[in-house]
């Protein structure tokens, strides 16, 4: 991408937050997703989610739903206190994300989206879980927002976008392939850039930056070579853009698989056929989840406290 | 593709509750043994099949029926027992699109490019462990279906080996009920078989004649080492019956008898995990393969 573009890509997605329709608890949501989990108050999380009803809502089917353990409760006081501060701000950005969009710009079917982006999130935060990476939560953060430059693009480049899908499942090709030859840039340039506006933590802006091939930054760390290994592992295991892809891939031989294995030892203990037989036993609960949370049956607003 | 793990809805008895820790160990202890691993969204699949061996052998608890499997004097026999209800003759043909999905769009465009190169135009695949030839049967229309597309100017045999001599003898016959056809479409029904009544069909001679039958035993390391120059094998459900030396050991042979770049098929949840690791895994869509490396990267294709 030329210095131009990517200036004027910028101007673009600063404006985004003004020219979208953003709920009005996406920023103060994004000041809480900077601090350490240690510093997040029960009591700001409930206002937040509190205060916006849809997303209240949806935020209590995420946690009566198996994925998510089954909390069957019906205030989100005590949803937030059940999954814990730092799974609902996670939750939350995630529904947040989902409204910037409005409905008819949308070029990837929503639902597409969000289930490989869950499935991206959880298979990301199952796979730290196993090599035993300090902090799983981010690891999920990282999953469900790596693809956020597709929001990006099916917003500022609607029908250019809609060229690149069409292309894309007519060659059963990689999308972000497509995106470079007829965009010039891909999705991973512009979530990057998104990420970096909203001041999302390195780690989310690098996963978003290099999640298809980590050799772009040299000082990638773990959360990119996971979510770059889990996003691999979704498009095979029919989780992908909602379109055939014809791809092989040898994961063991991947340079994020190298690369990880290095600090974490534990991933040689990782049998990954029954990984992925997990994964699939997951899968209909991730269909199930996303079709509850993100489809378009609405529920009326809980109660807040 | 030979054998599948069967897939039926739980057998509800007041004894069986899934939440039952023994079953996690029937589960471990599966897996440790055989190689086939119950996800546990699937383990409702491990309990009716122990279900049935429960009610054989009027043992009430999940716990009971653990000691059956470990420290009884019967153990291995039992295990055995319960291994043949997991993997119980459930096949059919075109029982995993995905498979031939891999093959027809990256495999065999990748080992045509390869063997292209130095004028051998001749394919070999070879299906160990075939039971009743249901697996063979459909690779052979998948590949004559794929004769004058992807496999122009090519020719293939197919190798389709059992250790026991009825299956064999079955699968030579080639006759098939409709459970055996189900996924099969009518054109190619009409196509490759030929009506024998009593709701049968029989493989015609067109497609019998691309299947080479033998009787071979995977444990006879003579007979192993002879079966060179093979470009894609399969053995689906076999290895699991086999304990970790003689898996290994036929894994290897599997291994010497592919040529570089040569692909071999396991069960769907079956793992060559701390089995071997010569083969890399890779991943296609809806389904895994291990390929003996080239050099060149595996799968193809760009991420």
């Amino acid at each position: 991408m030329n210095a131009k573009l990517q200036s004027q890509l910028q101007a673009q997605i600063k404006k985004l937050d003004s020219i979208s329709s953003a709920p009005a608890i996406l920023m103060p949501l994004l000041d809480m997703l900077r601090l350490p989990s240690d510093k997040i108050r029960l009591e700001k999380v409930v206002e937040l989610v509190s205060y916006d009803g849809a997303i209240a809502a949806q935020c209590l089917r995420l946690a009566n739903s198996p994925l998510f353990g089954r909390c069957q409760t019906e205030t989100v006081r005590s949803a937030v206190m059940a999954l814990g501060l730092e799974r609902v701000r996670s939750m939350l950005f995630g529904l947040c994300v989902n409204r910037v969009i409005p409905q008819d710009k949308w070029v990837i079917e929503p639902d597409a989206f969000w289930r490989h982006s869950l499935g991206c999130a959880l298979v990301t935060q199952r796979m730290a879980k196993k090599i035993e990476y300090p902090e799983p939560e981010k690891a999920y953060l990282a999953g469900l927002l790596h693809d956020l430059g597709f929001l990006v693009n099916s917003f500022l480049y609607t029908e250019d976008f809609r060229e690149c899908l069409r292309r894309a499942a007519e060659q059963h090709a990689p999308l972000h392939v497509i995106e470079e030859q007829v965009l010039g840039f891909s999705h991973c340039e512009t979530g990057q850039m998104l990420c970096e506006h909203w001041g999302l933590s390195k780690e989310l802006v690098d996963a978003a930056r290099c999640h298809h091939d980590v050799s772009l930054l040299p000082t990638a760390g773990p959360v990119a070579c996971l979510v770059h290994l889990s996003d691999l592992l979704c498009r095979v295991r029919y989780l992908g853009y909602g379109y055939d892809e014809i791809m092989g891939v040898d994961l063991g031989g991947d340079a994020a698989w190298q690369t990880l294995i290095r600090t974490y030892p534990a991933l040689e203990n990782m049998d990954l056929v029954r990984f992925t037989l997990d994964i699939d036993g997951a899968m209909d609960q991730i269909v199930a989840t996303v079709d509850s949370v993100f489809g378009a049956k609405r529920i009326a607003a809980p109660a807040t406290t | 593709m030979a054998i599948e793990i069967a897939k039926v809805k739980p057998a509800v008895t007041p004894d069986s509750n899934p939440g039952d820790p023994a079953f996690l160990k029937i589960r471990d202890l599966i897996y440790r043994i055989s190689g086939i691993y119950h996800a546990e969204e699937k383990l409702y699949l491990l309990i009716s099949r122990c279900a049935r061996r429960m009610d054989a052998l009027r043992v009430a608890s999940p716990s009971e029926y653990l000691e059956h499997l470990t420290t009884r004097g019967n153990r291995d026999a039992e295990l055995r027992l319960l291994l043949n209800e997991i993997t119980i003759g459930e096949t059919y043909m075109f029982r995993h699109p995905a498979q031939l999905e891999a093959l027809r769009n990256l495999i065999l465009p990748q080992i045509l490019q390869v063997k292209g190169l130095i004028s051998l135009k001749r394919l070999r695949f070879w299906c160990a462990g075939c039971s009743t030839g249901e697996e063979p049967h459909t690779l052979a229309m998948f590949l004559l279906e794929e004769k004058d597309k992807l496999l122009a100017g090519w020719t293939f045999e197919i190798l389709a080996t059992d250790l026991n001599d009825n299956s064999l003898e079955a699968a030579r016959a080639g006759i098939y009920g409709e459970y055996a056809l189900r996924s099969t479409s009518d054109a190619m029904r009409r196509k490759y078989f030929k009506d024998v009544g009593d709701k049968k069909l029989q493989a015609n001679d067109l497609l019998k004649t691309q299947i080479r039958f033998d009787r071979i035993n995977l444990r006879d390391d003579s007979k192993m080492l002879f079966q060179k120059g093979m470009d894609v094998i399969f053995c689906c459900n076999v290895l699991i019956y086999f304990d970790l030396a003689s898996k290994r050991r036929v894994v290897q042979h599997f291994y010497s008898n592919l040529l570089p770049g040569g692909y071999f098929f396991m069960g769907s949840a079956e793992s060559l995990f701390q089995v071997d690791d010569s083969f890399r895994l890779v991943h296609f869509p809806g389904t895994t393969a291990y390929w003996k490396p080239t050099g060149a990267p595996a799968g193809g294709g760009k991420k």
